[in-house]
């Protein structure tokens, strides 16, 4: 589904992605560690085409992607959990957040309704769709941001540290929803216990070079 | 911060449409404010206190918010009586006290009050998501009309980190005072703020991108108006128009 | 200085009204809906930044920070600081809706007058320079908004004359400051953030 050969990116002088090459079957559940600053969410981002490798190629859904339009194609299919829930919740309620992806794909007023009730119920958030956004708890965010991306039925999703900041509980519940599905996901991570529960290949980034760890 | 205070509860003023909400507070304030007679002002200040007195809100809140238009025209008080000239009814030693600066200031005062108790009646007992989802269905802009969302949405994100950053400050033993390490200090947490919003603001740009946005905001709709809406606005608008031929 | 509700007359506020609705006019359309959140968010920051008080002498006054406003936003200062102001007389009465328009146009149009006029001069590599123009860009922007506000009241009447006359003079030291604040801030913003300044013609120095 996925596909990177030799990505190189820098900041400044240092590669932080020196010649990364990774492939993302259906089915795989990647769990990406590294320490802070390591490059793996400079990884992701050079996946949703948020920034621009310096040099490498980039295949997702078997058609190399380079240009601006060939990643908006991408968006929705691919669904992204940013680290810090706030930037992702910009909406003023529940409703009209998860309501955004689906509308912003097309569809009508009433079906973006009907997909956000949904899927609030398959994260077990019934009655949420009304509740203020920066009201929430930290943990009540970041499963109302996995709603925002979830609603869009993405096939591959990137989660960036989703459990930094959440207690054990929804540390839990989260890890549950993820083993649950049938997605297909790549998750970056300081947490070394949630990789495992929730992850069946292992990469760590050191030094610019990707490499697979037990 | 206590944001939004009136806006929870659930009298027959909380329900009311925010539309109307707005166009009964819009044309009583603009009545009231361009109204020069003293015992129509007088009047319209039932129409606001009824309301308030139905909304069943906390009149010790309440009039802790008319403190700030009250200091202003406290300002005005203390030079009206004296500038406006006319019919001296008074003299303070130098000064001469004139019976129109009284009047005016009278009024101004009147006024002032009755429209900032209206905001606060109709207004204040809406949330400002159901006040600018108003706006938006009575024809205003769209992009000022998600500037009003953002904005308000990352109000509380701002305080908090202005909170965190004026607490780091103090433990570090920081006490304001009129001196250039103050200001410095004081500019340095508003260039914080603003180059972490700024920061921010790109993270959720991306965010946005990410759901496939294209540069199109919708607006899910959201409620109608009732019976009970038509109703009182129709009432708001006989008893405006009733202040405005009194003399 | 926000002007409470009741004062001002009807020609005076439906001016208001009519100018602040080209300035957000204008500003709008140079908004494109990718800086949307910028301009909000930079809005958010006025709006919490009004609630600092900063000590001057025996008092204390609340920043206003319309001369980084009409730096950072130009134009769009208009919309930002209409939504402030309409945030702030509806949240915590500060100001009037019946002078939302009044007030923008006393704040926001000093802002994007001083923005613009001030705004070339920060790209000279002279500190001098810099600071005088980021002085400038703060106090006037403090004095033309004290100044349009006398305007106001004289033009309500006579009457108030000697009450502008106070609330110029009580603006000057008000004016110091921020021009002060102005250059911490915008000096700041240069060696961190200089894509900020963009409007302003700062080239980016991080290349």
């Amino acid at each position: 589904m996925i596909r990177l050969r030799n990505i190189r990116f820098r900041y400044n002088c240092r590669y932080v992605l020196d010649g990364v090459s990774l492939e993302v079957l259906r089915g795989d559940r990647i769990g990406l560690l590294g320490a802070n600053g390591s490059g793996k969410t400079t990884l992701c981002h050079v996946i949703m085409g948020l920034i621009s490798p310096e040099s490498g190629e980039v295949e997702i859904f078997g058609k190399p992607r380079r240009t601006r339009p060939d990643f908006t194609e991408i968006r929705g299919r691919v669904g992204y959990l940013f680290q810090d829930s706030d930037d992702q919740l910009f909406c003023p309620t529940v409703l009209e957040d998860v309501a955004f992806g689906p509308l912003n794909m097309g569809k009508s007023p009433e079906e973006a309704k009907r997909i956000v009730r949904s899927t609030l119920a398959s994260l077990k958030l019934e009655g949420f769709e009304n509740r203020v956004t920066y009201r929430l708890s930290g943990g009540e965010k970041r499963l109302v941001a996995l709603a925002t991306v979830l609603a869009m039925e993405p096939e591959v999703l990137i989660l960036d540290e989703p459990t930094s900041g959440l207690d054990e509980p929804t540390a839990d519940r989260l890890a549950e929803i993820l083993v649950a599905s049938d997605l297909t996901y790549i998750l970056i991570s300081h947490d070394r216990e949630f990789v495992d529960r929730t992850t069946n290949k292992r990469f760590q980034i050191k030094n610019g070079i990707l490499s697979q760890v037990a | 911060m206590h944001l939004e205070e009136f806006a929870l509860g659930d009298s027959i003023v909380h329900k009311l449409d925010p539309r109307v909400k707005i166009i009964v507070a819009a044309l009583f304030s603009v009545i009231v404010a361009l109204s020069s007679s003293l015992h129509g002002t007088l009047l319209s200040i039932c129409f606001p206190f009824a309301l308030i007195l139905l909304a069943r809100l906390d009149m010790k809140k309440v009039l802790t918010r008319l403190v700030v238009v009250n200091t202003f025209v406290g300002f005005l008080w203390l030079f009206l009586p004296f500038t406006e000239h006319g019919e001296v009814i008074y003299t303070l030693g130098p000064l001469e006290v004139y019976r129109e600066g009284v009047l005016h200031a009278l009024l101004i005062t009147i006024k002032s009050n009755s429209i900032v108790l209206v905001v606060i009646a109709l207004l204040g007992t809406s949330s400002v998501h159901d006040l600018v989802h108003g706006l938006h269905e009575l024809g205003a802009p769209n992009k000022l009309v998600h500037l009003f969302f953002f904005c308000f949405r990352y109000i509380h994100v701002v305080h908090e980190e202005y909170h965190r950053l004026v607490n780091a400050m103090k433990m570090r033993g920081f006490k304001p005072r009129t001196n250039m390490h103050t200001y410095r200090t004081y500019s340095y947490l508003v260039g914080m703020l603003l180059v972490k919003s700024f920061d921010r603001s790109a993270r959720i740009l991306s965010a946005m991108e990410c759901r496939g946005f294209k540069g199109t905001f919708y607006v899910l709709e959201h409620r109608e108006i009732g019976r009970r809406d038509y109703v009182v606005c129709a009432s708001s608008i006989l008893i405006s128009l009733m202040i405005v031929t009194l003399r | 200085m926000h002007i409470s509700e009741g004062i001002l007359s009807a020609p005076v506020l439906a001016t208001g009204y009519a100018c602040t609705a080209v300035g957000v006019a204008v500003g709008l359309k140079k908004v494109d809906y990718d800086k949307l959140p910028e301009v909000a968010v930079l809005s958010s920051v006025f709006f919490v930044a009004s609630l600092i008080h900063v000590p001057i002498g025996p008092s204390a006054a609340h920043l206003v920070l319309n001369g980084v406003c009409g730096l950072l936003l130009g134009w769009a200062a208009f919309p930002a600081i209409l939504v402030g102001l309409s945030l702030q007389a509806l949240l915590f009465q500060f100001g009037g809706l019946t002078t939302l328009g009044i007030n923008t146009l006393t704040m926001a149009l000093p802002a994007v007058v001083m923005g613009s006029l001030c705004g070339m001069f920060l790209r000279s590599k002279s500190t001098l320079v810099r600071g005088v123009a980021e002085f400038a860009a703060g106090a006037g922007s403090i004095l033309l908004s004290g100044l349009a506000v006398a305007a106001c009241l004289l033009a309500t009447g006579s009457a108030f004359g000697p009450a502008a006359k106070l609330i110029v003079v009580a603006h000057v030291p008000i004016m110091i400051v921020e021009g002060l604040i102005t250059i911490f801030v915008v000096e700041f913003l240069m060696k961190v953030r200089p894509q900020m300044l963009e409007k302003a013609g700062v080239p980016n120095l991080t290349g």
